[in-house]
């Protein structure tokens, strides 16, 4: 079983990993061609201007200097404020506003991708080469050649222009003030403890269209490797002394192969979340959902560096921490692993 | 794709016109991929791509459809006859515009994806022929690379370009982000064929480093390699649209198909004009399954020797 | 079979030899790195302006230190995970925990090597302090 230790220690890893953002941030930010203090200063201010920001951020120091603030900073999740994208505002509040939208997206998408993907992996393995096998993965394969950004465009245009179902954009109907119930910041959630009704369908609504999308591409890889996975499992002996001893394939199946066959899948879902993630990036601009993807993409476009780094750090934090739970689950799931 | 790259390996063995036909499709690895009709639809939906491409390329002219037309064009017209495609919010026809765009995913795919293979077969076969701590640092390293998402991490490479290189801008940060593919895949298939005693044998007879991995190494790497960049070719066609999309390659007005469904969905997509995203995302989707179908096929026919290496 | 990779703790050298293996591991990298750092920023000096050097010297070895504390992190968190997906999806490429872990702390130090290398060289001999 899980022992507390082991928990403690893997938490410990968020250190190497924050310094280990913090490092690259810092490398990107003096390797760029751009030069921050112009960036901040905007393109026409003055000479004397530019030199003020200089020395306000202390980028007349010697370079190694800087690392050590930098970094010192960075550990106490001190990322200063937002240069341009939100001017006056620390990075931890534009952080905080924007984490739960991209939070529930993922949330949402990987829950469509894990309940689609393991069925559809264990139909396929079960008939191997019939139809339903066939089709599942020549499904699959199509699920990855589309990409989000016309999956995502097409499915608003049959849904909320030609049949007008469900809504284009956004994360709830422009009517409702979310901002007022705000709790978790995810909207399906707040609307549920305030028990607003008509708002929580409202968010749903917003929510199956972007879910969907980004869920159909963690669906493909989940279900080739749950194939690939129970098919070796069939294969073991264990499996066939079963069949002998005269019970039935399908419960065979369930009963002996399933709980083997998902401790690999498991970890794959962890490693595939950082997939996820990158997906959220274009799936929140398609769908004009304002997260931490859409952010990251602005941030970089404008050169707003302290964003960009608590972005990625968010992204390697929430990456950590989700296979952390892959990993108690694994364990769980197979009790011969001592932690 | 496949049958290219055999061609012009066997024609240097210097056979007959003839014979070298023959040979071609005696190969397990050809007769296998040309039973398999999946992969013969991939191969034709590329060949279809690639005749588009370059009929855009020779007698369309880039200035007409990237200018603005209006006066001369119904502005946002739907579909139709004279129109196929439909017109932009700039009056263009949308039909060569799509057709051009099959030019850009070739061209930028290609280099993206040669340049990734050189790069990625130089430390493979480095990695499997010194091993030690050569390879332990080269394929860690390559590893950690493959452990982030390709998108963010092509995201990240890109902010280090300076912006004026447009789509080349995508084309190097993508460059890198699959480097580490074919470095995997070359390793692997170059200690398959070291393990042979033929180079040991070589080796003791006096051949020189460089000398036993170009002539005896490389060769024998070609079948995985093949395979590994038509897979990477559908990714790369991806992941450029996808970079163009959040705006970070082609500069505006270039008829490349990811800025054209960025344009659809920012504008298009709220009135309804659904021709602006259908056609480029149309051409994409089926281009890259041409690929992802070939490649599939190619990797099922591989020898399993080899076929363990490719991801 | 799926194995379990086996702990087993009895078989471990001391923790002394332990820790000795590692610092040679990290030290070696490390003096490398500070050589590489050295001759680079003293050539590229002559070359060009001496402030620009120091500075891309150093952010170069930044760039590996936060690579190496990255890719090791990665690779203690997710080591079993690599493993059991490269034996399922028949990709295996020899990839194991301990031998990922050995390459990034070459890493770490090389670009902690760089690191300090340029630090020297920037405020002893060129005097930017």
């Amino acid at each position: 079983m899980i022992s507390s230790r082991f928990v403690l220690k893997r938490l410990l890893l968020l250190v190497p990993v924050l310094v280990g953002v913090a490092s690259l941030v810092f490398s990107i930010l003096h390797l760029s061609p751009g030069d921050p203090a112009l960036t901040i200063a905007g393109e026409r201010a003055s000479e004397e201007f530019v030199k003020q920001v200089e020395e306000s951020l202390g980028l007349n120091d010697p370079i190694w200097v800087q690392y050590g603030r930098f970094i010192a900073d960075a550990a106490q999740f001190q990322f200063g404020e937002s240069f341009i994208i939100q001017r006056n505002t620390t990075v931890r509040e534009v952080l905080v506003n924007k984490l739960p939208v991209t939070l529930e997206l993922a949330i949402y998408g990987q829950l469509i991708g894990v309940f689609l993907g393991i069925p559809l992996g264990i139909l396929s393995a079960v008939k191997q080469d019939s139809i339903t096998d066939h089709l599942t993965r020549i499904g699959a394969l199509a699920g990855i050649s589309v990409p989000i950004f016309w999956s995502g465009p097409l499915l608003i245009l049959l849904f909320a222009q030609v049949l007008g179902v469900l809504p284009t954009s956004g994360r709830i109907s422009v009517l409702y003030n979310v901002e007022a119930i705000r709790v978790t910041g995810l909207v399906t959630v707040d609307t549920l403890i305030a028990g607003e009704w008509d708002m929580f369908v409202s968010a749903v609504r917003h929510m199956i269209l972007p879910a969907s999308v980004i869920g159909v591409y963690s669906m493909a890889l989940i279900s080739r490797m749950m194939r690939s996975s129970m098919l070796e499992v069939i294969r073991q002996d264990y499996i066939r002394t079963a069949r002998a001893k005269g019970q039935g394939a399908k419960i065979t199946v369930l009963k002996h192969g399933f709980r083997n066959a998902m401790i690999p899948v498991i970890t794959v879902i962890g490693i595939q979340f950082g997939g996820l993630l990158g997906g959220a990036v274009l799936t929140e601009t398609v769908f004009a959902i304002g997260g931490i993807g859409t952010l990251l993409v602005e941030a970089i476009k404008v050169g707003d560096y302290p964003i960009v780094q608590g972005t990625v750090l968010t992204f390697a934090f929430l990456f950590t921490l989700v296979n952390l739970g892959v990993d108690i689950t694994y364990s769980i799931l197979d009790p011969r692993i001592e932690q | 794709m496949s049958t290219e790259t055999k061609t012009t390996t066997e024609t240097t063995t210097g056979t007959g016109e003839r014979g070298l036909i023959d040979r071609v499709t005696a190969s397990p690895f050809v007769s296998k991929l040309l039973s398999n009709r999946l992969a013969l639809a991939g191969i034709a939906i590329i060949v279809t791509m690639v005749v588009v491409a370059i009929y855009a390329r020779l007698f369309i002219s880039l200035d007409a459809i990237t200018q603005s037309q209006l006066g001369t064009n119904p502005n946002r017209a739907a579909p139709s006859l004279e129109y196929l495609f439909g017109t932009d919010g700039q009056a263009r026809s949308l039909l060569p515009r799509v057709a051009y765009g099959a030019w850009y995913a070739m061209l930028f795919g290609t280099v993206t994806v040669a340049a990734s293979t050189t790069l990625g077969v130089g430390l493979g076969i480095i990695a499997a022929y010194y091993g030690d701590v050569t390879d332990n640092v080269i394929m860690r390293t390559m590893d950690v690379l493959l452990a982030f998402p390709s998108l963010l991490l092509a995201l990240a490479l890109v902010a280090i370009f300076p912006d004026d290189l447009g789509l080349w801008r995508a084309v190097a940060a993508l460059t890198l982000v699959y480097t580490p593919r074919f470095a995997r895949v070359v390793r692997g298939a170059a200690l398959t064929v070291l393990e042979n005693e033929y180079i040991d044998a070589t080796i003791a007879l006096g051949a020189t480093d460089p000398r036993v991995l170009v002539r005896h190494v490389l060769p024998n790497c070609l079948a995985p390699i093949t395979v590994q960049s038509t897979l990477n070719f559908g990714l790369a066609i991806i992941d450029l649209a996808a970079l163009s999309f959040l705006g970070f390659g082609a500069a505006a007005g270039t008829p490349s198909w990811g800025l054209m469904l960025s344009n659809g969905v920012s504008q298009g997509l709220l009135t309804g004009v659904w021709w602006w995203s259908f056609f480029p995302g149309f051409f994409l989707a089926l281009t890259v399954l041409g690929f992802n179908l070939l490649g599939d096929g190619m990797r099922d026919a591989l020898d399993p020797r080899m076929r363990e290496a490719v991801d | 079979m799926t194995a379990a990779p086996d702990h087993s703790a009895d078989e471990r050298p001391p923790l002394s030899e332990q820790l000795g293996v590692r610092l040679r591991l990290v030290g070696t990298a490390l003096v490398a790195g500070v050589v590489v750092a050295t001759v680079s920023v003293v050539a590229a000096t002559v070359l060009s302006d001496p402030t620009a050097s120091v500075e891309t010297a150093f952010a170069l070895g930044s760039l590996l230190f936060g690579f190496g504390l990255l890719g090791w992190s990665g690779a203690v968190a997710l080591g079993r995970g690599i493993e059991s997906m490269q034996e399922t999806l028949d990709t295996q490429t020899g990839w194991t925990e301990p031998d990922a872990r050995r390459a990034m702390a070459r890493i770490i130090g090389f670009g902690l090597g760089v690191m300090l290398g340029t630090m020297f060289v920037g405020s002893v001999v060129l005097g930017l302090a």
